[in-house]
């Protein structure tokens, strides 16, 4: 299968020299096959959100090397980085980081606006992906009104926004009740279906629980503990 | 609108997110900029009025001297002086100072003469006969006199002048005239007693200018008595006080800015946790460092921008429109050597470069600085 990602030993180190030097993870050796729907496994601390990270440009590993479309991203410089984040990857974060006094659609053209993109196809992109993720009627209201499945649509939204090959998520159902939890689920295998590559990085058995999870990458103290292929 | 345009857009949302915070660095600003420059065109246009009347008086003054006193000088050394070669006219002048005990003010006394009539700036006319005058803006405002009124002077216990005013200085000619009463030679003399045969100065008018100093020496050897009195020394002494007074102005003008340094330091250095985090999102979701810092020279040049041009036209209607009210007690001492005017808006656009440096630069810096630091690091801090 065509991996999109792909890692090979990679470590990250923080505060490294300090007291409280801290090695996340270590060795960490994956691949994540493209059009698939992939989950990081594992208890607190076992290194999740470090590898997503990495994995999504945000940081660059203290050791290894990571492959995005078969390119080392691992040393790039902060500028190149910054565009393979954008071009390829979506984020949606455990705690939503959505800036409050923003509407819904100014959170979710956000990522667009030091772009070139003409405002008016910026904003037909926008309307397209709020009427998709059931938004349309809250456009223009504050995102600090909104409840917390909403919040994690509109999250989901400027996800998208960008047209990512791959979405990430970190711990999305962990303020989410089960309802809403199947909710988010249909929304992603609905972008799955559409093509997109899904990494979700949980502990929630009612994800990786699901028999469409093709992949799951289970972790432990940092390292990963077993790769199954589903 | 694209990219840089949509920054800008944003940077102005985000200013009007935290409406409370940048209002009031807004207001300390614009109050700042509103008394420094309040001071900068206040002592400007002082100076520019000055050196323009002086531009206007005659190359030498001269003035007779007994016992270091300024004295009457007798009108018979017009002979003499008109003697001298390189002398153009020569014009005594009648004039004098008057305490009014009524409005406790200062006035000056002057006889119209040849050089005068020339002044257009005046509503209604220089006076003809004995018992009329003709007074500056200020002397009228202070006896809330107008034309056609009667306007007394009083010189001993019992004596009083009675004159009618027949014209009043426009406030254009403010300097020059604000404290002055116009009135005939004759009715001048009288009122002062002056001896028939003195004058209180002398005007020596030089043909070539270069010729200046070679004619005051022969004036001097002429009179010993007798002082001139150069228009170049003049400027130069007004230049120096204006310098002096302009070095204690420097000083509270540093003082104030120092004092901004501070608020401003103190401002950045408090970029708080909320701005670090939506640093990070922006960073997260595609934003470049470069956009990142972008956004933020953005939010500062608008807050600092508008608040500079805003304390620029607060401190121009202050000073021009309002005469500077607000001022007068700081700046009491200029009174010594002003009365009270309305100064004409003359401003010096280096001054205002040099204040804009000194602001708008700073507080655009400490906006991005700051912000530097957070741009720079990865945004997977965001994550947790
Ligand atoms: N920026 C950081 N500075 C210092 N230590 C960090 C940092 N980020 C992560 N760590 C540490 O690295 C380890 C792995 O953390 P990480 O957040 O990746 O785990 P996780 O599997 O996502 O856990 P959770 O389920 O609690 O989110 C933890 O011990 C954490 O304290
Ligand atoms: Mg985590």
């Amino acid at each position: 299968m065509d991996a999109i990602i792909r890692t090979e030993g990679v470590s990250k180190v923080f505060n490294a020299g300090l007291a409280d030097e801290i090695k996340a993870i270590s060795a960490v050796s994956i691949e994540i096959s493209r059009g698939q729907i992939t989950v990081l496994k594992g208890p607190s601390g076992s290194g999740k959100t470090t590898l997503l990270g990495l994995i999504g440009c945000m940081s660059r590993p203290t050791e290894g090397k990571i492959f995005v479309e078969g390119k080392d991203v691992a040393k790039l410089p902060e500028r190149f980085l910054t565009d393979v984040r954008r071009k390829t990857f979506g984020f949606i974060f455990q705690h939503f980081n959505l800036i409050r006094g923003l509407t819904v659609m100014e959170n979710v053209m956000l990522p667009l606006y030091p772009t070139d993109i003409d405002g008016g196809q910026m904003e037909r992109r926008m309307e397209e992906i709020l009427d998709k993720l059931d938004l349309t009627a809250k456009r223009a209201v504050r995102v600090e009104k909104l409840s917390g499945g909403q919040q994690q649509r509109v999250a989901i939204a400027r996800a998208m926004i960008n047209e990512p090959a791959v979405i990430l998520a970190d711990e999305p159902t962990a303020h989410l009740d089960t309802k809403l939890s199947e909710d988010f689920l249909n929304i992603v295998t609905s972008l799955n279906t559409e093509g997109k590559t899904i990494v979700i990085a949980t502990h929630d058995p009612l994800i990786y629980e699901k028999p469409y999870i093709d992949n799951i990458i289970e972790m432990r103290d940092g390292a990963v503990k077993e790769a199954a292929l589903l | 609108m694209k990219g840089n345009g949509r920054i800008i857009e944003y940077a102005l949302s985000t200013l009007a997110r935290r409406k409370f915070k940048n209002f009031s660095i807004a207001v300390v600003f614009s109050a700042l900029i509103a008394v420094l420059s309040s001071i900068l065109f206040l002592t400007h246009a002082y100076k520019t009025e000055t050196l323009k009347l002086l531009d206007n008086s005659p190359e030498i003054i001269l003035q007779n001297m007994s016992g270091g006193r300024h004295e009457l000088i007798p009108t018979e050394y017009i002979k003499t002086l008109s003697g001298i070669a390189g002398v153009g006219q020569i014009t005594p002048r009648y004039w004098g100072y008057y305490y009014d005990s009524l409005t406790s003010a200062n006035y000056t006394l002057m006889a119209v003469d040849e050089n005068m009539r020339d002044i257009q700036l005046i509503d209604g006319r220089m006076p003809q006969t004995d018992t009329e005058c003709a007074v500056g803006r200020g002397v009228a405002d202070l006896r809330q006199a107008g034309l056609k009124d009667d306007f007394f002077l009083i010189t001993g216990a019992e004596l009083s002048v009675n004159l009618k005013i027949v014209g009043i200085f426009t406030a254009n000619s403010a300097i020059l005239t604000n404290d002055l009463v116009v009135m005939t030679k004759d009715s001048l003399i009288k009122f002062f007693n002056m001896p028939a045969d003195k004058a209180t100065d002398i005007t020596v008018e030089v043909n070539n200018p270069a010729e200046v100093s070679m004619v005051a020496r022969k004036i001097r050897r002429a009179f010993p008595n007798s002082r001139p009195i150069l228009k170049n020394e003049l400027i130069r002494t007004y230049d120096n006080i204006f310098n002096w007074r302009g070095g204690i102005v420097l000083t509270m003008f540093f003082g104030a800015i120092a004092a901004f340094m501070i608020f401003v330091w103190d401002k950045a250095t408090g970029i708080n946790a909320q701005e670090r985090r939506e640093i990070g999102i922006l960073k997260a979701i595609g934003w470049e460092t470069a956009d990142v810092l972008t956004l933020k020279f953005w939010e500062g040049a608008v807050v600092a921008t508008g608040s500079f041009l805003t304390g620029l036209i607060l401190a121009y209607v202050h000073v021009f429109y309002f005469n500077a009210q607000f001022l007068a007690p700081v700046l009491k001492g200029w009174s010594v050597l002003f009365p009270r005017f309305q100064p004409m808006p003359y401003i010096d656009i280096y001054q205002i470069f040099v204040l804009f440096f000194l602001t708008v630069v700073p507080y655009v810096a400490a906006s991005v600085v700051p912000s530097w630091k957070a741009a720079i690091s990865d945004p997977d801090a965001v994550m947790r």
